[in-house]
This record gives C-alpha cells, structure tokens and sequence, in this order.
C-alpha cells in the first residue's frame, strides 16, 4: 500500500524534472549550451501565472496558458539577443553568460515582486482517485495529466511534422543543416518556444501544488534539471523522461527511509558522478 | 580610522586571489572548467578548523597537513577528469559543491549543521596576528601563489596542459601525458585553495558547511573570467575588482546582484577574453600607451 | 543635473546633521540572497523601533540612527561589515537582524574590537559564548526546546511523538533540546528524520510517519518549510497536532498553508493578542509600512533595537557599561516579545509563548512561566 503511494508521489515529482529537462536537453542537442537561465525561466512562467491569478483571473487554465506563453517568448529573447551572438565562442563563454543571466533573473524577480513566497490562489475543477491502495490528489492528478498530454504531444511533433525533422538535422551539424536549406534560424527559435513553455509550464504546475511562488525558487531545479539531462544522455529527449522519473523514483524512495538522513540534493549529483565514471555519455546516451 | 576595515576588505581579496590563481591553473591553463572550487576552499578551511580544534595544531603546524589534505583530495576529485570531459566534467564538478557540503553536514566529526566555532587566530613567535598582520600574511600567500604561477606558467607543464586543453588527441599523439597533468592541474590547483580555506578559516573564526556553497564557486569563475583567463594579472585583477566594488557600491546594496550578474553577462558577450586578458581592449589599450610612452623618452620628446 | 547636485548638498547636509546629533546603532541583516526575506522583515521592525524611540525625543536628548548594510547571510561579509560599523561608522552598539553563520563570525569581531553586540533571532549556542559584550534578544534553542516539550507532554497530553528536524543549526539545536526532555517526560519517540533547509516535498516523509500513527508532530523550519509539511501532512491524512515554533511565526505561514494550518500550536515569543499597548502599536504600524503583517523576526529586531537604546539610555557609549546595563535589564515592559524579567547569561529572559493558528490567524493558547521553562538550562 505504501508502496503505491510513494510511487504516486515520485510520478508527480518526476513529472517536473522531466518537464523542466526536456528543453534543457533539446537546448544542448542543437546549441551544446548549457542553459542555466532555463532555471530562470521556469519561475518566470511561475510569476507571470501569478500576476494573471492575483489581477486577471483564477481560472488555473488562464494562468497556465499565459505563464507558458511568457516562458515561451522569454526563451526566445534570451536566445536571439544573447545566444545567438556567442554561439562560435569557447563553450565556457555561453555558459557563463547563461549563469550571469540566471543570477539577474533571480534578482529581477526579487526586486519586482519582493522576497517573499506568495500563495498562488488558482481554482481548478478536477477529479481526484481514491482507491484502498493509494490517493492521488486532484493537482497530483493534474501534473500526470498534463505531463504525458505535453509529452504526447512533444512525440508528435518531433516524429510527424517537418519541425521534428529539422531539429533532427540541425543536432546533426548545425551549418550542415543550414546549407541543405533547413531554415536554421527558426527551428531553434521554434526549439526555445516549445523547451521554455514546457519549463515554465513546469514553473506553474509547481507553483500550484506547492502553493507558492518565490524568487529563488529556480536554485535547485537548476542544477538538478541537468542531473536528468545527463543521466538521460545529453540530447536525447526520450532520455531525459526516464531518467527524471527514475531520479524521482531515488529520491522519493531514499526520503521516505527514516534512518536516510543524508541531504537529498546530493543524491542526485552522486549519482551524476558514478554514472559520469562508469557510462560518461550517460545512462541512455549512445556510446 | 578605517584602517583595520580597509584590511579586512583586503584579507578577504587576498584569499580570493589565492582561489582565483589556484583556478587558473586549473581552469585557465588545463582549459577543466570548474565549477567547484569552493569544494576545495571548503575542505581546506575544515581541515584547517579541525586540525585547530580538535587536535590542537597551530596554524603553521597545522598549514603542511591542510596542503597534503587538499592535494589528496583534490587528486581524488579530479579523478572523474580522467573519464569526463568539457559539459560533463563542469556538471561533476557543479555537483562536488553539493557533495561536499553534504558531508559536512552529515558527519558530525565535521560538526554537522552547527559548525566549528573558535578557531583560534594565528600566532607568530608566540604573538597573534593583529588585523595588520593577517593583512601581510595572507599576501604573504598571495605573493607565494603569483611566483608558483609565474614559475608554473614557464615550464613545460603548463606548455603541456594547454596543449591538451586545445585538442586532447592532438596532444596525445604527440605523446604528452595527458591524464598525468590534468592530475597534477588538480592537485597544485586544490592545494592552493586549501591555504585559501585555511586562512579564511582563521580569520572568520567559525566554519560552517553553507560558507562553502555553489555560489562560492560562481562567485571565484567568474571573478578570474571577468579578470581573464589564462593570465596571471587577470587572475589577481579579477578577484580584486569583484571583491572590492561590491565594497564600493553599497550604496546600491539592494541592486548589487542584480548589477553584478548582468555584468557578468554583458562582459562575456562583449569581451570574453576577460578585462584583462590576451587581447583584450583594456590590456591592449593599456600595452599601445605603455608603448607611446617608451618610444617618446627614447626619441627625447616631453 | 540640478536635482543631482541639490541631492548631494542635502545628503552631506544631512550627513554633517547626523554626525553631530545622533547616536549611531549599527545593524546588519540578509537583504538579497536566498534569506532576504528575514532580512527585510528585521530591518524593518528596526527601523520601526529607530522611528518610535526617537519620536519620543530620542536617548539622552540625541536622535538615534541606524547604519545598515547588507551581508548576504554570508560570514565574510559579515566580518567586513562588522569592521566598517565598528571603524568607519563608529557605532556605539551593534544589532543583528542575520542568521547564525554571519553573525557568529561577526560577534568575534565586535567582541575584539570592544563594541557590544546584540543579537536579534540568530539561535546557534556559540554566538553569546564569543564573550561578555555579545548578548540575544530572541529565545534561545534550549528554552524553546524545553518548552515546546513540556507543552506537547504536560499541556497536550502527547505519548508517541515524531520528530521532523530540519537540517541547519536552528532546527537541529531545537530537536536536540525537545527530544531530551521529552523522553525525560516519558513521551515515545516513535519517528524521527532530518531534512535539508529549503526542501517542497515532505510526501515521502509524512507517509512514513503516517504509519507511525503519533499523536503529535514536533516539526522544526520556518515558514515556507512549516507550510508545506503542514498542508501535506493534512493531504495525507494526517490528524495529529502539529507542533511549531518561532520559525513558523509569520503571517506567511498561514497564507501559504491556508486552510491546512488550522489547529497548528507553535511555541514562540510573540503573543498577539497582548493587552500591552506598544505590541499593538508595533504590530499595527508594521502592517501599515509594509502591507503585510509582522513576524517574529520583525518583532526580534525592534527588541533588540530597544534593549540597545534602553542601554545608551542608561550607560552612556561605553561599552563596558553598556553591556553592564544590558546584564543589570530587569522587567523591562516596553518590549514586544516580552516583558524581558532579566538578562541572564546575556541571553534574555522571557515568558514563553505558546499560539495557535485559528481562523486564519494566531491567537493566544497558553503562556509558560514556570522558571524551569524560561530559564536555560544550566544557568
């Protein structure tokens, strides 16, 4: 019964890392940047659903549409305004810009709406399952929902539509892809829309079950998120899935043992690092 | 007077060199970003602290012990070097911050979330460092650290590291060792942030596992990348501008993070090579008037 | 450009005008980084104490001003600014509204330098031992401990107890002290799990405790942590009292757990529903500056600010004699987490409040006075 239960709570958690992963894997396998400001986004989705909830409306739908859009567009100016002049440079250059650009963000949200948390007020109707065996709330069943409709639709785009192709080519050789008249400019901005509004989808969902939205609430996630890229094999969105749930699944299970008292956050960068020894291109990737 | 304030503004930059040198090494020569070096600051500033109280080691005692420490296991870490390399290799290292940390706060030979309080100030025949002397001695240090750079960036090792840090089976096929100097990149680079470590630890008085977090070691790349990779003078600039004008705009206190990582942004966008960096506008600049200069005493003009 | 030079004119104007006229209290608190939020709602109660005290005419005729600066909740910032107030700032006293990791290592360097130092909220046991001119204002660990143990026994008649700690010099000393002396008041500890500063998701957690079926949940964290243990505890299920302290004394609290925080007793040093008029006055005029209610660490920082006056008032600027008239405090009522009964052992001593959440807000439960509650243990 119990076991259940805590698998229900790991699907959930690990519906989040995947969420937050996946543009994050689909940034490095065209642009091999690691896109720390990622993080950023996923509170900025965060915050925007925040204004529409606290000055628009509490329909949950609303807010969720128009924090993603905000992400959305947010990832496309950081990539077009920044990304795009620095990408032949060393790769430590992007990097650090990108960790520039996170600590700014961070700052800016500070600055704008203070330090504290808010509580996000949203209203959502939504069927709740209780059995015997185990309870999924109804924002836990929401999350899963919502997920595996994002990542349904993510197989469909990349595998049935011409877009899918072109990121295809373009993580194949980025100029290559150019020269055979794949419109290079508009696939990756295409690329940062769709990876940025799945983050900042994530930003919402979390902010909803948590009930809270905060500055620094990206610190974390940051870092983790690239956990789960490696762990999924650089570039490889099918890999990132599964290795957010099963970093979720670790971590949920490891939590739950009361004589576990190490701190969680570096379970995962533990394993990070013995993957790294033992599989350096990741669990999934191809060696 | 502020004197003593101006100084303890100046240990603290000091210390910073020190880690600025040490990453250079490591991440300017060797071409392995790190973003984990208040990992190695960490470990040397508890060895130092445990050393201190719990066996009751004097500084100078204590100082070859905290080296051979560190060195070890800077080595360890740098370990997964070996395997990993670029996008890989700055993500292990991202993770030895938290690695790091968590051990001390498990462990409670490290003292767990309380920390170690009273780390004893140093002393010297007998008499403890004033605020002046721990200002001369921690430059003591940082000269130390400049002069080993300078030697270091002379010899055939640093010749070799960045060979493989440009193109590593390059570098193998003319029959460098390659994992043997990226070990010993580790081990010179950790060690030194171990002296790093132990003097902020005697200084500050008390170490605690959060003093030596992630954005510790944000802070250290990107004062030496702000400064300048690879080069010595940026090294130490950069840790000085950083340290130094947060000082300086308190005044904006509420806007300092802010300014710092747009900064941060901005300079890499516009000028990678750091501000003082191989061909950058400031060194430039600053060579071309070096240049006027001397040519105009040598032609006798005013 | 006018603007600009008149702003300069009136600044060194009113610098020339605060140098000759006032008494400086220094202040230092987290304004950015991960702890801003304490950090700003510290100096604002200070300021808000600053503001009262020198309405009234000040101390001794001067005005008092508060020099502030921002550490980041970091130890070297801390040291660096501790050497400005003390040197550039030359403050006659210094208060701080910051964690335990920058103000221990600050409290070393007022302690040398010679200038007395008081801590707001700032728990970790060492920081008063630094030496004879560092003094706290807030409740210590082991009284808060204690206490919170003799209510969950005596008061609230708990048997099986789970404890949750949070990993960080405030929750870990809180546990420590609660478990003792809950075990010597023959309580069962039937679960007990650390868990890191910062941490969402207590599901796994609260599962496991569920099992347990205590009666009562000693859970360590401030506020954001306390929100979400609390709100998913009751998710789960979970109907035992839980059991908070001073960390989970704000106002945030109970938003972000809304309707989850019904019921949630803490044990703290704030009582809202004093009678006495300057808590109402402090509690009304925080609300009205910053548009949301006060917490304790607000609360903490006007005391400290006030117990800083109260001694120049008394003692002059010297600083022996300063920290002689912080030792010599007895019942000082003009405080909002008090009335202070003395200084003991530089650490203040207090009635112990006990509030519980109900419709929405904190309300009066119980007050311990019983000397071996309010007195460390030890002393």
């Amino acid at each position: 019964m119990d076991f259940l239960q805590q698998l229900v709570f790991a699907l959930v958690l690990g519906s989040s890392y995947a969420l937050i992963a996946i543009g994050l894997t689909m940034v490095y396998g065209i642009l091999k940047v690691l896109h720390v400001a990622h993080a950023g986004i996923y509170t900025l989705g965060a915050y925007m659903a925040l204004l529409v909830v606290t000055h628009l409306t509490r329909n949950f739908w609303v807010a969720l549409l128009l924090g993603m859009v905000a992400a959305g567009l947010a990832g496309v100016l950081i990539y077009r305004g920044v990304y795009y002049y620095i990408l032949r440079r060393p790769r430590i250059v992007p990097l650090i810009v990108s960790i520039g650009i996170f600590t700014a963000m961070n700052e800016l949200f500070r600055l704008l709406f203070g330090p504290y948390q808010h509580a996000f007020p949203a209203v959502l109707r939504f069927p709740m399952v209780i059995t015997p065996y185990f309870l999924i709330t109804q924002k836990q069943l929401l999350i899963i929902v919502l997920t595996t409709f994002f990542l349904l639709m993510l197989y469909l785009v990349l595998n049935k539509t011409r877009v899918g192709l072109a990121w295809q080519a373009c993580s194949q050789d980025l100029s290559m892809a150019g020269a055979v008249g794949v419109p290079v400019d508009w696939a990756v901005a295409l690329n940062f829309l769709l990876g940025s509004a799945l983050a900042g989808a994530a930003g919402v969902l979390m902010a909803f079950y948590r009930n809270m939205v905060y500055p620094t609430m990206g610190n974390v996630v940051a870092y983790k998120a690239f956990v789960v890229v490696v762990l999924g094999g650089f570039g490889s969105v099918r890999g990132s899935v599964i290795a957010g749930m099963l970093l979720a699944l670790v971590e949920t299970f490891l939590g739950s043992l009361e004589w576990f008292n190490f701190p969680r956050d570096a379970i995962a960068f533990l394993l990070l690092i013995l993957v790294l020894m033992f599989r350096p291109k990741g669990l999934f990737g191809r060696l | 007077m502020t004197l003593g304030y101006l100084l303890t503004v100046g240990t603290f930059t000091g210390i910073f060199m020190i880690l600025t040198l040490s990453l250079n090494i490591l991440t300017g020569y060797a071409k392995q970003v790190s973003l984990g070096h208040a990992a190695f600051f960490g470990i040397g500033a508890y060895a130092a602290a445990i050393l201190a109280t719990k066996f009751g080691l004097s500084f100078w005692a204590a100082l070859p012990c905290v080296v051979a420490v560190t060195t070890v296991v800077g080595i360890f870490l740098g370990l997964p070097s070996l395997r990993v390399s670029h996008d890989f290799l700055v993500l292990s290292t991202i993770g030895l911050n938290f690695i790091v940390g968590s051990v001390f706060k498990y462990f409670s030979f490290f003292g767990g979330s309380m920390g170690i309080v009273d780390i004893p100030t140093p002393t010297f025949f007998g008499k403890a460092f004033g605020t002046v002397g721990y200002f001369g001695l921690t430059f003591a240090f940082v000269t130390l650290a400049v002069l080993t750079s300078i030697y270091f960036s002379r010899t055939w090792g640093r010749l070799a590291m960045e060979a493989f840090g440009e193109d590593e089976t390059a570098a193998k096929a003319m029959g460098i060792n390659v994992a043997k100097f990226k070990i010993y990149a580790f081990a010179i680079s950790s060690a030194y942030a171990g002296i790093a470590g132990a003097l902020w630890a005697h200084y500050v008085g008390s170490v605690f596992p959060e003093n030596f977090g992630f954005d510790r070691s944000i802070d250290i790349l990107a004062m030496l990348v702000l400064g300048g990779l690879g080069t010595i003078r940026g090294a130490v600039f950069g840790a000085l501008l950083l340290q130094v004008l947060p000082e300086a705009l308190r005044f904006i206190q509420d806007y300092r993070m802010l300014v710092s990582g747009a900064v941060l942004a901005l300079m890499m966008v516009f000028q990678p090579m750091g501000l003082l960096g191989k061909g950058s506008f400031l060194y430039l600049r600053s060579l071309g008037i070096l240049r006027h200069f001397r040519r105009g005493v040598a032609s006798g003009a005013p | 450009m006018r603007k600009f030079v008149i702003g300069i004119l009136l600044f060194m104007f009113v610098g020339l005008y605060a140098t000759a006229e006032t008494v400086k209290i220094g202040f230092f608190a987290p304004l950015t980084g991960f702890a801003a939020a304490d950090g700003h709602s510290a100096l604002a109660g200070a300021q808000i104490a600053v503001d009262f005290i020198n309405a009234a005419g000040g101390v001794n005729g001067k005005m008092i001003e508060l020099v502030y600066y921002d550490d980041a909740a970091r130890a070297d910032q801390a040291s660096a600014i501790a050497r400005k107030l003390i040197e550039q700032d030359k403050v006659v006293i210094a208060v701080s509204g910051s964690y335990s990791t920058p103000t221990r290592a600050a409290a070393k360097i007022f302690q040398e330098a010679g200038v007395p130092m008081i801590s707001a909220y700032a728990i970790h046991p060492s920081i008063i031992e630094t030496g004879h001119l560092i003094f706290r204002v807030g409740m210590g660990a082991p009284v808060e401990g204690v206490a919170g143990a003799y209510l969950a026994v005596k008061e609230l008649g708990a048997k099986k107890i789970a404890i949750l700690t949070m990993d960080n010099d405030f929750g870990v000393s809180l546990s420590e002290y609660f478990k003792d002396t809950a075990l010597k008041l023959g309580a069962e500890i039937v679960f007990e799990k650390k868990f890191p500063l910062g941490e969402k998701e207590f599901r796994a957690i609260l599962a496991q405790v569920r099992v347990k079926k205590p009666d009562l949940i000693w859970a360590t964290g401030y506020y954001a942590e306390a929100a979400n243990i609390v709100s998913q505890a009751r998710e789960l299920g979970i109907t035992a009292t839980i059991l908070g302290q001073e960390g989970y004394d704000s106002p945030k609290f109970i938003e972000l757990a809304g309707e989850a925080a019904e019921g949630v007793i803490i044990v703290t040093d704030l009582n809202r529903d004093s009678e006495r008029e300057i808590v109402q006055k402090f509690l009304a005029e925080y609300e009205e500056r910053t548009g949301h209610p006060a917490d304790m660490v607000a609360a903490s920082a006007f005391d400290a600010i006030k117990v800083a006056a109260y001694a120049i008032a008394q003692a002059g600027t010297d600083a022996e004699a300063i920290a002689a008239a912080i030792d010599n405090i007895r019942h000082m009522y003009d405080v909002v987490t008090g009335p202070f009964f003395a200084f003991l052992g530089r650490e203040a001593i207090r009635p112990v409040e006990v509030q519980i959440v109900k419709e929405g807000a904190f309300r009066f439960f119980h007050t311990f006075t019983e000397p071996e509650i309010i007195i460390p243990p030890g002393l």
